[in-house]
């Protein structure tokens, strides 16, 4: 049973569609009660940082992922900015993260950028798993994604990093601290390999 | 009420799902006895098919010299019609303007195989998109009517509109993929009426319809079988009768020919054809037109019987992916699951429940066959 | 690295896709839900989808095609047409779309692309730039109402400004290319692409898979939009959905990347 929660941003009939098709059981968690019995959450993001902050913040259900997912261990999956959101603190906003990750989220330098197009990081682009046991299992060796984003994450820890993504230089693309997970990119369009990685996680 | 006990034909997988079927002291039934004494004696496949299919490609260079293309030939993207078109242009030299009717469910392998054969034989396409917002409203009224023969609105519109093209271009030939080795048994009548029957249409049309018919074409049974052949000159021609068609070779050579992608099942190269075949005939009415597909290849030496028995074991839909087809279908339609769901659990009809010229049919079958015109044909 | 995007687009009126000729002649080409379903079948790397009636006839988007169209696509979509206010950007987005594009509303009220940036994110504010070689001079400037009204806008200094005012993309839209399949405006993509440094996506004029190739080798990480040439088929301009599939695209990008 997938638990996607509906704080009011991010693709979340996207996400449920794809389940659906899988024949995979998932339901919309928009209070603390329907979030309460979660085997496996999907945090879905679009937007600034401070914005997502907030609207979490104020969802009610703010209390009750702190705990599934820092004492139960329940996994997650933060997406886009939702990924973001599992850190600290971001260069776009001011209000704190959720710190589920030990990690920043930064801008990209566009002083390094070599094309003419910066940002946002807007596109299909490689990404390379550095484990193949959770996310990316069974899957080729570059599967490819959707990215849009001008923010990148970065964790304190290497061994928190998934997945790389190059984009004038190597980024993550993909983290996991314990039953915390991100995914930068946009699974749930992302057409076979998104699907295959939200199966993943399901199967977990 | 006597209900007739289950009985299977020996021969085929033909069984009493078809009400009308007869069989006889061996168990085996009259489709059999119809392909045993009828159809096979007067099918040439040899040298003398052979020589009527020369005969028959020389008249249409004839006809079609100087011009862009010598005849269409309609094309669905299907097994058939793929091979067919293969072989006329590669084998035979003709040229053919190659035709497809878009009622709006193509599949991407329809597409996709299209695009391989007429890309790679270099051949020229037209397109007919019928208009939605028409095919919608008229596939909607044969629901709502309950008959079993709820593809007509594609089919009776890939006929109207392939004959009215030839005739406003004065083509003279027009080259279908239909053929015996995988049709000589058809779906009978009750579970398939003609889709030609434009009167029956149209009653449909009046009772259930709510768009106009205007921007959808119709034809009938009296203009494509008298008038446009007697008077214009616009013959129907089906070339895979005059040679060996094995379906299983013609899936490899398009295969490795030309990338062709193949489907689960005969007609799927429609969404709406593989919804319809696959699941609302079986479930609402119990016809599953896998047994007259596999009884076909049976009684033409490409398949055992064994093997379509069990295949016929599996249902012929993919429960995996039923519900979202069935979304899929409503959301076209412009309804909801539970209205279509409702429209499944109505009440079974029949062609006889509308107007219909079932007796032009009946007439016009027996003219032809007593005239040896044709050979095969729906009971 | 990041590669350039290949996008199917699609035009609808009156509920139906039709295929125009210089924002004219429009020809029907069918039921949207089953090409876009293709479409996502034949795995595209996004597509655009633009009401060409909605502005003109100062409707709502229509949100039941819209959230149909989303439910079918499994790579990002971008819908147009008709969209003024942040609260029809924000019930868009709501629907299961990636982004949401004006083009109208941008130059009456510029203000929206900063308010839909701060709401849904600029990577979700794409901003449509239809062009129209006008005058004696044959200048390039902006026209809305289905290329009908101009504006007097040059293109460029309008690329400037929303670029500044917080737009994630924009899409060049070259009017007199449409249709015609004879290639690109390359003068005018190159002027534009020279003057910001947001992803842009031009649209107008591709014929064949050569454009491009040959679009990719000038500008490198481009959305190479197309709509006849993904819709038709030869010389009858027969309705057929096409596209390359992944190994073609590949071939393609990779070929026109090292050449770049």
């Amino acid at each position: 049973m997938i638990t996607i929660i509906n704080y009011g941003l991010g693709n979340i009939q996207a996400i449920a569609n794809i389940y659906n098709r899988l024949n995979i059981p998932v339901v919309i968690a928009s209070t603390p009660d329907e979030l309460a019995s979660a085997e496996k959450i999907i945090l879905p993001g679009v937007g600034a940082f401070d914005w997502a902050m907030r609207l979490l913040n104020e969802s009610g259900m703010r209390s009750c992922l702190d705990k599934l997912v820092m004492v139960n261990k329940v996994p997650v999956l933060g997406i886009c900015v939702g990924m973001q959101m599992l850190a600290r603190c971001s260069d776009e906003g001011k209000l704190e993260g959720l710190s589920w990750i030990d990690a920043e989220v930064k801008k990209f330098d566009e002083s390094k950028f070599v094309q003419k197009t910066h940002l946002p990081h807007m596109g299909w682009n490689d990404v390379m798993p550095q484990r193949t046991d959770c996310l990316f299992r069974g899957m080729e060796a570059k599967p490819r994604y959707y990215f849009l984003h001008s923010y990148y994450f970065l964790p304190k820890n290497d061994e928190d990093v998934l997945a790389l993504t190059d984009y004038n230089g190597f980024f993550a693309s993909a983290v996991r601290s314990e039953n915390v997970f991100g995914a930068q990119f946009h699974p749930e369009k992302s057409h076979q390999w998104g699907i295959q990685l939200l199966k993943n996680f399901a199967e977990l | 009420m006597n209900k007739k006990n289950y009985q299977i034909c020996s021969n085929c997988v033909m069984d009493t799902t078809d009400s009308q079927i007869v069989f006889d002291n061996n168990g085996v039934c009259d489709h059999c006895d119809t392909f045993i004494n009828k159809i096979a004696p007067n099918w040439h496949t040899d040298e003398q098919g052979k020589s009527e299919l020369q005969l028959l490609v020389g008249k249409i260079k004839q006809v079609g010299k100087g011009k862009d293309f010598d005849c269409i030939l309609g094309m669905s993207g299907g097994i058939d019609s793929s091979y067919l078109l293969y072989y006329v242009k590669e084998k035979l030299g003709l040229r053919p303007l190659v035709f497809h009717v878009d009622a709006g469910w193509n599949s991407q392998e329809a597409v996709n195989n299209i695009e391989k054969l007429v890309d790679k034989l270099g051949l020229d396409l037209y397109t007919e998109v019928i208009d939605w917002g028409a095919m919608r409203d008229l596939q909607l009224a044969f629901f709502k009517s309950g008959v079993s023969h709820i593809d007509t609105p594609q089919d009776h519109a890939f006929f109207a509109t392939m004959y009215k093209f030839a005739e406003q271009h004065k083509v003279k030939y027009i080259l279908t993929g239909a053929n015996l080795s995988t049709e000589c048994i058809r779906n009978p009548i009750e579970w398939m009426y003609y889709q030609s029957d434009a009167i029956q249409l149209r009653d449909i049309h009046r009772k259930f319809g709510q768009h106009s018919l205007k921007s959808y074409p119709v034809t009938s049974i009296l203009h494509h079988k008298i008038y446009l052949p007697y008077i214009k000159g616009i013959k129907v021609v089906r070339p895979l009768n005059s040679i060996p068609y094995v379906k299983q070779d013609a899936i490899k050579l398009l295969v490795e020919k030309f990338g062709w992608q193949p489907y689960p099942q005969k007609h799927f190269e429609s969404r709406f054809t593989r919804f319809y075949e696959g699941y609302w005939l079986p479930k609402k009415f119990g016809y599953d037109t896998r047994r007259v597909q596999f009884s076909s290849l049976i009684v033409t030496g490409q398949m055992t019987r064994e093997d379509a028995l069990l295949k016929l074991k599996t249902p012929p839909y993919d429960e995996s992916t039923i519900v979202q087809d069935f979304e899929y279908v409503a959301t076209k339609l412009g309804i909801s699951v539970k209205e279509l769901q409702g429209y499944m659990d109505a009440p079974n009809k029949s062609y006889r429940d509308y107007k219909s010229q079932d007796s032009v049919y009946a007439f016009g079958s027996w003219v032809m066959k007593s005239l040896g015109l044709e050979i095969g044909g729906k009971r | 690295m990041l590669r350039p995007r290949i996008i199917p687009c699609l035009l609808i009126k009156n509920g139906g896709l039709v295929k125009t000729v210089q924002f004219g002649d429009s020809k029907y080409v069918g039921d949207p839900i089953n090409a876009v379903r293709i479409f996502n079948e034949k795995e595209v790397d996004e597509l655009i989808v633009l009401d060409i009636d909605a502005s003109s006839q100062q409707r709502e988007p229509d949100y039941t095609l819209i959230k149909n169209l989303a439910a079918e696509c499994r790579m990002p979509l971008c819908y147009g047409g008709g969209v003024k206010t942040i609260s029809q950007i924000q019930k868009i987005i709501s629907l299961g779309v990636e982004k949401v594009a004006i083009s109208s509303a941008a130059i009456e009220t510029p203000d929206l692309i900063t308010q839909a940036a701060d709401q849904v994110g600029s990577q979700s504010v794409v901003v449509v730039l239809d062009v129209k070689k006008n005058g004696i001079l044959r200048r390039s400037e902006l026209f809305t109402l289905n290329g009908i009204k101009k504006s007097g806008i040059n293109p460029v200094e309008f690329a400037r400004k929303v670029e500044a005012l917080g737009a994630g993309e924009v899409v060049i839209n070259a009017i007199d290319h449409d249709g015609v399949m004879k290639g690109y405006d390359i003068n005018l993509i190159k002027s534009v692409r020279d003057s910001i440094s947001l992803p842009m996506t031009v649209l107008g004029g591709a014929g064949s898979l050569e454009d491009i190739e040959g679009l990719i080798t000038q500008f490198g990480i481009i959305g190479a939009a197309a709509g006849s040439l993904f819709v038709f088929k030869g010389k009858y301009r027969a309705v057929l959905i096409n596209y390359p599939d992944r190994a073609a695209k590949d071939a393609l990008i990779e070929k026109a990347s090292n050449l770049f």
